[in-house]
């Protein structure tokens, strides 16, 4: 398994955020987390990357438990991770290649294997006559593949993607959820947060819905029907 | 923001900084200068021992030798009848006639001058070491400024004591405007703390950069402040004449600068680095 939630619950004082959640997501799964604005679902992405932890309850993410994990392993944990936000999240006084270089540079990848990485997949998102530009000067489908390709590379095992078309225009965001599903079927387990998962066709994902920090069935959940 | 914006966001920081370290910089050299004063008016504290008429040079001269094993003492210095009546027609010569209407009979009392060690040259010290001289055989006299020692002593002490606790007052105050300004230069830059920690920078990779600015402004801000308050110290040189402060004050100032701009882009991360609660 590559993540496991083992009863996680996470209260704000007092309220909870999450409650009693359990799923596990296999190597290479697509998953859809799906419920509407509040649900849950950042909360849970949260728990993944270690941003935060549960306030009760176990998360284990590529083998780091939430319940053993040191600040000092958290760099470790996130290396296998990619992160992608609905605010896209990209620094602005860097360019398009220094974002998308910046997860090599810090791991002490030589300057020659980072240039050959990042052109390589600049070009395979369509982006390397945009390196020299900063985000302020790309549009919003561009600053979101930027940012995609940021997450992917380093070649992580999981891509989060935390509403990644909340911000696009419906072209725009069909396209980045064409991009998601390539980057799952070259092997890398994907997690989606989306309040329309409608966005993805049918038979590819699996469902997780939230409901203000609770999992629901989705048998009970009408609009999985519609999938 | 571009390397322009950077530079004109680090060159405000820094005059912020260089500005707030020059109220410290003055208040030093006041504080200095003031002190200096002191100083040298303690530095003319001894003890003056006037000797009985009968006692002999050998006697005058063994008690001399006996006083320099006294703690406190730092030198002793035999004045004969002869040499005190050669400074007085120096120092005095208008009234040397005085002498010789006395008549070669009247000679000026035998002396001894006694220095003090820095520490001893207190008004309580002083007192002491005069009591234990009067006693002595052969002493006539023990003057010591009985009148403006103790005022000179709690002047000095006060100024110390208030030198101590104002910089103290100040330099907390001015660190944490300088820690806070180097917080807020930090943390306008909070995403790209965030960014670096969230692809997976250890944590000694995002701390160093902002702990090395922080470094740099509160150096760099310190040593302006120094470079402005020594240019008007050279302005004013002539008009009020004063020194600047001394080399350990300067490092102190220097020390205080990296210390706070390093404190506050600690405290810039804190808000900027996500962390898992505990």
């Amino acid at each position: 398994m590559m993540i496991t939630f083992q009863n996680v619950s996470r209260f704000y004082n007092e309220w909870p955020a999450l409650e009693s959640i359990n799923f596990q997501v296999d190597q290479g799964e697509f998953l859809i987390i799906s419920g509407p604005s509040g649900a849950g679902k950042t909360t849970v992405f949260r728990q993944i990357w270690m941003g935060d932890l549960p306030s009760s309850g176990v998360v284990e993410v590529v083998g780091f438990r939430s319940d053993r994990i040191r600040r000092g392993d958290l760099p470790l944990l996130r290396r296998k991770l990619g992160i992608v936000f609905q605010d896209f999240r990209l620094l602005s006084d860097r360019t398009v290649y220094d974002n998308v270089a910046l997860p090599l540079q810090v791991i002490g990848t030589s300057p020659k294997a980072v240039r050959r990485r990042v052109f390589s997949l600049l070009s395979e998102m369509e982006l390397n006559h945009r390196r020299g530009s900063y985000p302020h000067e790309l549009s919003g489908g561009e600053q979101q593949r930027v940012a995609i390709a940021r997450a992917m590379v380093a070649h992580p095992v999981i891509l989060l993607a935390d509403e990644p078309t909340g911000n696009l225009d419906p072209e725009v965001s069909r396209r980045v959820i064409d991009l998601l599903i390539e980057i799952n079927r070259s092997g890398t387990a994907v997690i989606l947060a989306t309040h329309d998962p409608r966005q993805v066709p049918a038979g590819i994902a699996r469902f997780l819905y939230l409901d203000r920090g609770h999992l629901v069935n989705p048998n009970l959940w009408g609009g999985y029907r519609q999938l | 923001m571009n390397i322009r914006g950077k530079l004109g966001s680090f060159l405000i920081t820094l005059l912020m900084v260089s500005l707030s370290f020059m109220v410290f910089d003055i208040f030093l050299v006041v504080s200095w200068n003031m002190g200096e004063v002191l100083r040298k008016e303690q530095e003319n504290v001894g003890i003056e021992i006037f000797l009985m008429d009968d006692i002999s040079e050998v006697e005058a001269v063994n008690l001399a030798d006996i006083i320099s094993g006294l703690e406190g003492v730092r030198s002793v210095y035999y004045v004969s009848p002869g040499e005190a009546e050669t400074v007085f027609r120096a120092d005095l010569p208008e009234q040397a006639d005085l002498l010789t209407l006395l008549g070669p009979q009247f000679h000026l009392p035998a002396s001894i001058q006694i220095g003090l060690y820095p520490d001893y040259r207190t008004s309580e010290k002083v007192g002491s070491l005069a009591r234990i001289v009067s006693g002595m055989d052969g002493v006539e006299d023990v003057v010591y400024g009985k009148e403006y020692l103790p005022g000179l002593t709690r002047a000095v002490d006060i100024l110390e004591k208030l030198v101590i606790l104002a910089g103290l007052v100040l330099a907390v105050s001015i660190s944490l405007v300088v820690a806070n300004t180097v917080r807020l230069a930090v943390a306008k830059r909070a995403l790209t703390v965030q960014i670096m920690s969230i692809v997976g920078a250890p944590g000694w990779f995002v701390r160093m950069p902002f702990l090395g600015e922080g470094l740099l402004t509160g150096i760099a801000g310190s040593t302006g402040s120094l470079l402005l308050t020594g240019a008007v110290s050279w302005m004013l040189m002539s008009s009020v004449p004063h020194e600047f402060i001394p080399g350990k004050w300067i490092m102190l100032v220097l020390i205080l600068g990296a210390s706070s701009g390093v404190a506050g882009s600690w405290l810039g991360m804190k808000s900027g680095i996500p962390k898992p609660r505990s």
